[in-house]
């Protein structure tokens, strides 16, 4: 049989390409039937965090910092509960990430403060001395994309249903709406009164001027993103 | 049949050629740079603040992962292609304008991707997604470039002369078939701008998948982008240049196809080795796992049947530098495809997951087998390509051992900074509390990140060395008859 | 011997030389830890069995010949043996494939494992195993100030510093109660975020003008020296005491640290003049807390 293979291309090339997908087939199917459902607290990107997600990849920050918190006690003692899949419900892409140069961040939204990533995101070996973490001083005058944020929020939710405006069930109870705009202006008023409550506890005065001024750095919103990681 | 031999059009070879050595330099250059912000955050200024956003470790890490596999890799899988492929399917390019037409095309397209591609990463126009970083832009030219390739790689199979095909050329169906599979899978994106009417940014897209099945799909990509980008080529190399440099004859057919479709079956289902301890389905996980292991015996199939080829050649692998960058190529294959393996078992991806030792395993792979490989295939080439000889035999060895050193320092400082930080990691003190703080587990790395780069380092003067031997083979090596050009490659002083 | 066997055993030699070390070095070595020991066993496999392979192959080429019957057919004057497989290799590749079909169908089956539950008993176990072993320990007051600096360590000290001076100013310098700053920065602007004395809130204001400096030096200097003590007194004295002990509770004593004031710092995280610091209330429990109280009072101590 091979060696008849070996004589007719195209059926060879067709075993390997069946061979290969077949494999393929058992290995992401099985997932994609049973759609991830958000857990209970999780919602959707305000556009002020979805633009401070957009400069997160930007900068690959996920070349050196994870999101998934797996299920090891040292892990969840450093880092906080374990990932659970619902959580990245409305994750496109997923930032797992696969190397740990620096900590994870799932959940740095308990345990670091807007201050401490202004701080820290100037001069990482400042604030945490031995760190080998490159310091982002250009995203204190580049300003966030908030247009390209708005633009996707728009595309997952006609895509993909994503329940924008919708009340979402909260760990206390409770139900919370996060507001779609419903039109660019309306988007950059609702990113900009997000970043006046970040920036009320920054003391970089050029930011502050800058987001007096309705302009957002980059900083901003990706402190925005930071303090949504819960 | 005729008897003649016939006259090879290496056009389109010598193009890849250059490519292969221009993107290695270009993207080793940036894996030794990142090597020393590791060891020296310093490093992500070195031109300036002002410049800091495109030098820093972070905006050039998938320049480097990007420009050693789309252009390195791809290069000297292609200029091998163009090479092997006509001589064992026993027809030369110049029998067909169409074919050389394409194989100009390739070229051609192939370079316009690559500006695009170093622009926009620098730029920060980046999806995340590990080797697919693209955006759809870049993603419908390469799927573009490869369909192309397709063209050529089936078309000259169609017009061939020898009936059966060369095991070599298993290999390279498998790769374009593979790789086009996954690529476009994974990269299904939905463009915003088109989805809002036109607000934002026109290249940005958004996953199809997300969360937990974006990681699924990421990962079966990510993990069989080295199956059939790091791994099925570069066999396909090592079958054709290794018997033919050495004269000798392939050790085993049989072993060759059970390796090839055992090599086809496995690889496939061990991508769930990628998101152990993850969110994905615990049975995924443990395929991933159990896969892994069956998957050392048809790797490991083809480096024996490698390495028996061998079997009573001692004396030239002792004489001849260019058959010790196969032997070493294929003792770092066996190598990582059993370091691999264990890293797959999910007890010790508890601890190796996200340390350094990934990052060895990652090299001992790619700088011990992929690119001495590919720098291998390049070194036969030359004189056959270029009708002179091997500039210098001493610089090739020079080279070797050069290489050689730097990937032990490479391997062996990310094996012992992987496990101290994977066991740093979880280690709980008496107290049972954690023992240490993050930054505790980053600042002991310190001397192995600096070991790490002066081993990238060597390689990468080995690079140079490698540059500068073929730059000379091309352009004032002494000239080479036809008939010497039978098996071991001619080589100067 | 063989050049390239020396090689092998040298690098076989220093990659596990290394691997000890790196083992040594970490605080609790191996430790019991399944996976620290299957991963360094794993490390050690994998350079025996590659080395022990590779010169297996070595010696075949140094000492054999090739043999067997050519194929018929050559593609650019490449040939091929007919020779059968290796019988090692075919052994263990039919091997694995029965144990993989047994692991996945018989030994675990798709929901047989779940590693949520095994996480799940590994968190009991540690749990109970630390809580039996420090039943007693908050009669321990050495043993309390090392596990509270031990919680130290790994929690705080990012922003506080390893000497718990506060990165200069990054964070509260922890060796001190307070700061001129921080005083004046209470008194312009209250307090409120500590949370749960039973004076409430502090209202912002509570002194004007030069008193407001006064009173922050005559507080961050300890409350020893007579400038600003009037105007404390004034103002200040009827919720945290004459002297600023907090009237045995009522208020947070602001001269020294004490167990109440760093509970509920912990518990709410705290809003002041330097900066914001997040909440631990959930990610320590009760003996770490009282732990890493112990500990800062200690320090504090020490310093004044
Ligand atoms: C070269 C690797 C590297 C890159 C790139 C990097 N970081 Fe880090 N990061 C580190 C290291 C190492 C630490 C730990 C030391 C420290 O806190 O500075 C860290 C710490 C952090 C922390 C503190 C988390 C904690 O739990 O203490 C945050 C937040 C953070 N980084 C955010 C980012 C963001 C956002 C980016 C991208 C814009 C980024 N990092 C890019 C290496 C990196
Ligand atoms: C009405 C009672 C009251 C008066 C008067 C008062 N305080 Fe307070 N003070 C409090 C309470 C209650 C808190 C804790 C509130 C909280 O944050 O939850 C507090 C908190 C503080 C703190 C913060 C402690 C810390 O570690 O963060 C400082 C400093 C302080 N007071 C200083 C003063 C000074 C100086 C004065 C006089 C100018 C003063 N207080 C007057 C009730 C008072
Ligand atoms: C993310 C940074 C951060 C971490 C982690 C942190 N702190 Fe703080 N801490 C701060 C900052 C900032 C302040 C100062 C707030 C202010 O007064 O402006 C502070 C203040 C305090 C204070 C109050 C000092 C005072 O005089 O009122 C105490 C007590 C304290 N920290 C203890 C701890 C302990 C114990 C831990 C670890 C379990 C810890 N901190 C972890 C940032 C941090
Ligand atoms: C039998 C064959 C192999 C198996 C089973 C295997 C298994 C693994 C495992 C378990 C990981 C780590 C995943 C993680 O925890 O993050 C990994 C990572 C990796 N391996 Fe292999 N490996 C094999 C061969 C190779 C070879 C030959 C190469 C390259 C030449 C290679 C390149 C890589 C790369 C690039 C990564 C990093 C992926 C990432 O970015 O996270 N592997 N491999
Ligand atoms: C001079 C030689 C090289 C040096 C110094 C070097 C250095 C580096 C560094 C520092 C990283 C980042 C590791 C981290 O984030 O911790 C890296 C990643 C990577 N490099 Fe290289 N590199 C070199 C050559 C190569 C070559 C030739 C290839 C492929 C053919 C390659 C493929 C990769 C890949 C796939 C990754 C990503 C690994 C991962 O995500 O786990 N490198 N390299
Ligand atoms: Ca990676
Ligand atoms: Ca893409
Ligand atoms: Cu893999």
């Amino acid at each position: 049989m091979f060696h008849w293979l070996e004589k007719n291309p195209f059926f060879f090339a067709v075993a390997v390409f069946l061979t290969i997908a077949f494999a393929g087939l058992v290995e992401i199917l099985p997932n994609f039937a049973q759609q991830s459902q958000p857990t209970v607290g999780t919602k959707p990107y305000s556009t002020l965090e979805l633009a401070g997600r957009h400069v997160y990849i930007k900068n690959s920050c996920n070349a050196c910092h994870s999101q998934l918190v797996r299920p090891f006690k040292a892990e969840t003692d450093r880092y906080g509960h374990y990932s659970m899949s619902g959580e990245y419900a409305y994750d496109r892409p997923f930032l797992w990430g696969s190397k740990r140069t620096g900590p994870d961040l799932m959940r740095v939204g308990n345990y670091r403060t807007t201050d401490w990533h202004e701080n820290h995101m100037k001069d990482p070996a400042g604030v945490v001395p031995g760190s080998i973490m490159p310091a982002y001083r250009w995203m204190f005058t580049n300003l966030a994309d908030i247009d390209t944020a708005y633009a996707e929020q728009i595309t997952v939710k006609n895509v993909f249903a994503v329940p924008y405006n919708k009340p979402l069930p909260m760990k206390d109870g409770s139900k919370e709406v996060v507001k779609l705009a419903d039109s660019l202006s309306g988007a950059h008023a609702s990113a900009l009164a997000e970043a006046k409550l970040v920036v009320a506890d920054m003391n970089d005065k050029n930011v502050k001027e800058m987001v007096n001024n309705g302009q957002i750095p980059e900083i901003v919103a990706i402190i925005a993103y930071m303090n949504s990681l819960k | 049949m005729e008897d003649r031999p016939l006259e090879y059009d290496y056009t389109i070879a010598k193009l890849f050629m250059y490519s292969t050595i221009v993107l290695g330099i270009v993207g080793m250059l940036v894996g030794v740079i990142l090597a020393w912000e590791m060891a020296f955050p310093a490093v992500n200024t070195m031109l300036g603040e002002g410049l800091a956003e495109y030098t820093n470790f972070s905006r050039l890490r998938p320049l480097h992962t990007d420009a050693v596999i789309f252009g390195f890799t791809l290069s000297g899988i292609w200029a091998t292609w163009y090479y092997v492929g006509q001589r064992v399917l026993k027809v030369s390019m110049a029998e067909s304008p169409f074919l050389m037409f394409l194989g100009k095309l390739h070229f051609t397209l192939y370079m316009v991707g690559v500006v695009l591609i170093v622009g926009s990463l620098l730029m920060g126009i980046t999806t995340s997604k590990e080797y697919a970083e693209f955006e759809w832009p870049i993603d419908i030219a390469i799927v573009i470039i490869w369909v192309i390739w397709g063209m050529g790689l089936f078309g000259l199979i169609g017009i061939r002369r020898e009936k059966s095909l060369y095991i070599s050329i298993w290999y390279y169906i498998a790769t374009f078939l593979g790789i086009a599979m996954l690529y476009i899978f994974n990269n299904l994106a939905i463009p915003t701008y088109f989805a809002s009417d036109g607000i934002g940014a026109w290249y940005h897209s958004v996953s199809m998948y997300s969360g937990t099945n974006d990681a699924i799909v990421q990962w079966w990509y990510g993990h069989n982008a080295v199956a059939f980008g790091f791994t099925v080529p570069i066999v396909a190399m090592i079958y054709y240049f290794l018997p033919k440099e050495s004269g000798q004859a392939v050790y085993s057919y049989k072993l060759s196809i059970l390796s090839f479709w055992g090599l086809m079956f496995v690889y496939i289902w061990a991508g769930g080795h990628h998101l152990l301890f993850s969110t994905v389905p615990d049975w995924m996980q443990t395929m991933g796992s159990v896969f892994s292991i069956v998957l050392i015996l048809p790797s490991w199939g083809s480096a024996i049947n490698m390495l028996l080829t061998m079997k009573g050649e001692w004396q030239q692998v002792a004489e001849s530098p260019l058959i010790k960058f196969m032997i070493l190529a294929s003792t770092f294959y066996l190598f990582s495809t059993l370091e691999g393996p264990i890293q797959a078992i999910k007890s010790v991806n508890a601890l190796a997951h996200f340390t350094d030792w990934i990052v060895g395993h990652v090299h001992d792979g790619v700088l011990g087998w992929v690119a001495f490989m590919i720098m291998a295939a390049l070194f036969h080439m030359a004189p056959r390509v270029f009708k002179r000889k091997i500039y210098s035999k001493s610089l090739m060895n020079t080279q070797f051992w050069i290489q050689t050193l730097g990937v032990i320092l490479y391997f062996t400082s990310m094996w012992i900074a992987g496990i101290t930080q994977g066991m740093m990691w979880r280690a709980h003190d008496e107290f049972g509390n954690l023992a240490y703080s993050f930054i505790d587990t980053v600042t002991v790395l310190h001397p192995y990140y600096t070991i790490r780069a002066v081993g990238g380092t060597l390689y990468l003067v080995g690079m140079f060395i490698f540059a500068y031997n073929m730059f000379k083979t091309m352009t004032s090596s002494e000239r080479v008859d036809e008939s010497e050009l039978q098996n071991a490659t001619p080589m100067g002083a | 011997m063989n050049k390239l066997v020396l090689w092998g055993i040298i690098i076989t030699a220093a990659m596990l030389g290394f691997t000890y070390l790196a083992v040594g070095l970490t605080k609790g070595g191996l430790g019991g830890d399944i996976v620290n020991q299957l991963a360094v066993a794993g490390a050690v496999v994998l350079v025996l069995v590659t080395v022990y392979v590779v010169i297996g192959y070595v010696r075949q080429m140094q000492e054999e010949t090739a043999s067997g019957t050519l194929a018929d057919e050559t593609w650019d004057g490449i040939g091929e043996y007919k020779n059968e497989l290796p019988m090692g290799w075919a052994i263990i590749f039919l091997g694995s494939t029965i144990w993989a079909i047994w692991y996945f169908l018989v030994g675990y089956p798709v929901n047989a494992y779940s590693q949520i539950g095994e996480y799940n008993e590994a968190v009991t176990e540690h749990n109970s195993k630390y809580e039996a072993k420090f039943e007693n320990i908050k009669n321990d007051p050495e043993q309390l100030n090392a596990m509270g600096e031990s919680v130290f360590i790994a929690n705080c000290k990012v922003c506080h510093g390893l000497e718990a001076d506060g990165i200069g100013g990054k964070a509260a310098d922890l060796n001190h109660r307070l700061d001129a700053k921080a005083v004046e920065f209470a008194i312009n602007n209250g307090s409120s975020k500590l949370g749960g004395y039973p004076m409430g809130v502090m209202p912002a204001g509570m002194a004007q003008g030069k008193d407001v400096t006064e009173i922050a030096d005559f507080v961050a200097g300890g409350m020893t020296s007579n400038k600003g003590r009037a105007a404390y007194e004034m103002a200040c004295a009827s919720c945290h005491g004459s002297d600023g002990s907090g009237m045995g509770g009522m208020a947070p004593n602001i001269k020294v640290f004490t167990p109440m004031l760093i509970g509920k710092v912990l518990d709410h995280g705290k809003k002041g003049g330097i900066g914001i610091m997040p909440s631990f209330e959930h990610s320590l429990n009760a003996t770490q807390k009282l732990a890493v109280e112990t500990y800062i009072v200690n320090i504090s101590k020490g310093a004044n």
